[in-house]
């Protein structure tokens, strides 16, 4: 199960009921490679180095700054920027209904999952919920997501609701300018037979539709290199490292008794 | 076509045994949002990036980093740019349609970048024929071709003069509805509540232009940035007050505006974050649209 990502409230009129939220997308699923080190086949990591002392900067002491002036930085730490002041940090204010469809889905950005968070809110958000679906509207609010006030809409579907956030204006390019030499009418006698092969080819939607052929042969690819590998490393593991493993363990077992002595001390 | 922007993709479109010449161009690009440089706390200096060998810690130079799979904890398999470029198929620059679907069967959360497709100069015909079929039939398309160095599926469907195409993610991209929603409780709404429900949703219908609407972030954030320079605490968000099951009916009824403000007082309270502009709200009706956003009290972010 996907952890939800933004926990708050869905607010309608005087209604209110805590919600939480989770991507309908992620990547977690796709073949990542990572960076290596040719030379010596370790990992390859980053690691912040301070600018001016040139020194590693120590976990923890990583954080985010606002620019005020030149090499002058404000820190905001996370509870910082929890406090902005917008009540769109928190809370879905439904402030607008619309007939549902009547969003262009060029401003579709991001979909997510929208469901209540305590049993408490269970029937606020069905009614909420059921009254769009017997209405046939979308809601319309606004929510702070990754450092942007985002206009979102919600849609009822099956038990819960799919949130999208929208594009802004400036990130959608105006059509006009792609389409402006394309005819506006087609050839009358040519729709009707572009209608039938459309009647002949027509199917339901299936998630078939969208496999990903190129991550099946990387798979692939990557279980060759595997079964290749695998004699070869048995022989380097009969040197290095089974030894490694056994120090390992023995390092581990070691540990456990001394925590145990030491807890029996103790207690 | 489309002069002065660059096309993204040149191809052809074909369906059944027609085909034309047509181009893919970026529909929509993202903004910058904020971003925020990255300090050393114990400094105060701005920090740089090197990538190191994670067990020698020495520095490693780009022509030196390859790519590996990671197959077990910490053992890797490395893989040739040129391996990975071997699985790609080769491209027929055709987006060739495979099946029309109806629009109301599309399931949108698929949805990843939108691309406006335009005919080239030849094949204007066969392309206006398509889009309006598809209108007049209420189908979208899908088309898969490899863009972009990977095999990609679209949705081809009419837009104004012209046809989008959007890129759709893979089915391991997606988790369905279906699964997210499973564990909730079926609950049905029905009589009063519903009604009562339907009848807020009447007072706040409405249009919306998504292209008006205006991001407020930055500004409350330059005014959070300066509070905490001069050194004022930052105001506390409002505590939110949850409609509890037992007053979600005096809560609809009075949002409705079908209680007066001055009855249910206490109940009232309870179910109401903001019950100043909740009194205000009910009494005004069909005009309280308007007022439904502006719920912080002292701030004004735009």
């Amino acid at each position: 199960m996907a952890r939800p990502y933004w926990k708050g409230y869905l607010k309608l009129s005087l209604v209110t009921c805590p919600v939480n939220m989770s991507p309908a997308t992620s990547e977690s699923e796709k073949v990542r490679f990572h960076t290596l080190n040719k030379e010596t086949g370790n990992r390859v990591v980053s690691q912040y180095i301070d600018s001016v002392t040139g020194k590693p900067v120590k976990d923890g002491n990583e954080a985010k700054g606002y620019a005020r002036g030149e090499n002058d930085y404000v820190i905001l730490t996370e509870d910082d920027l929890d406090a902005v002041a917008l009540d769109t940090v928190k809370t879905i204010d439904i402030e607008k209904f619309v007939p549902a469809e009547s969003i262009e889905w060029v401003y579709l950005e991001k979909p997510h999952y929208l469901m209540p968070d305590d049993a408490v809110g269970n029937e606020a958000f069905a009614v909420i919920r059921d009254a769009m679906k017997a209405d046939k509207v979308v809601g319309v609010s606004k929510l702070v997501v990754g450092r942007r006030e985002k206009a979102v809409v919600l849609e009822p579907r099956g038990e819960g609701i799919v949130l999208w956030s929208l594009r802004f204006g400036e990130e959608v390019r105006p059509e006009e300018a792609y389409f402006e030499d394309i005819d506006e009418e087609a050839d009358p006698d040519l729709v009707p037979l572009v209608q039938q092969l459309i009647k002949k080819k027509t199917k339901r939607w299936s998630p078939d539709m969208v496999s990903d052929p190129i991550q099946e042969s990387l798979l692939k690819l990557i279980e060759e290199k595997k079964k290749a590998l695998k004699p070869k490393k048995k022989t380097a593991k009969a040197k290095g490292a089974p030894a490694s493993n056994v120090i390992n363990i023995m390092d581990a077992l070691r540990k456990s008794v001394a925590d145990e002595l030491k807890s029996r001390k103790s207690g | 076509m489309a002069s002065g922007h660059r096309a993204q993709w040149k191809g052809f479109i074909k369906f059944g045994e027609v085909s034309c010449g047509a181009a893919l161009y970026t529909a929509a690009s993202t903004s910058d949002r904020i971003t925020f440089n990255t300090i050393n706390k114990a400094t105060g200096n701005r920090v740089n990036r090197v990538f190191i060998d994670g067990e020698t810690e020495d520095p490693v130079p780009k022509e030196l980093q390859t790519k590996g799979f990671e197959i077990e904890n910490g053992q890797y398999i490395i893989i040739d740019p040129e391996e990975v470029a071997a699985t790609i198929p080769e491209s027929n620059k055709t987006l060739e349609i495979e099946a029309f679907i109806p629009c109301s069967d599309v399931d949108d959360v698929y949805f990843d970048k939108p691309y406006y497709l335009t005919p080239d100069k030849m094949g204007g015909d066969a392309f206006v024929a398509l889009r309006d079929g598809m209108r007049k039939s209420k189908v979208a398309a899908i088309a898969r071709t490899v863009l972009f160095r990977r095999m990609r599926t679209v949705l081809i469907r009419p837009h104004g003069k012209g046809l989008i195409a959007t890129t759709l993610n893979y089915d391991y991209e997606v988790r369905s509805s279906k699964k997210a929603f499973e564990g909730m409780p079926k609950l049905k709404i029905e009589g009063e509540m519903l009604d009562l429900a339907k009848h807020i949703i009447g007072t706040k219908k409405g249009d919306f232009d998504p292209a008006t609407f205006d991001d407020r972030y930055e500004a409350a954030l330059a005014e959070l940035v300066k509070a905490k320079i001069e050194g004022r605490s930052l105001p506390k968000p409002k505590k939110v007050e949850v409609s509890k099951p037992n007053d979600l009916l005096a809560a609809l009824r009075e949002s409705a505006g079908l209680t007066k403000a001055a009855e249910g007082k206490p109940k009232r309270t309870a179910a109401n974050a903001n019950k100043g502009m909740g009194r205000q709200r009910a009494a005004r009706g069909a005009a309280a649209k308007s007022a439904a956003p502006k719920a912080a009290p002292q701030r004004k972010a735009s």
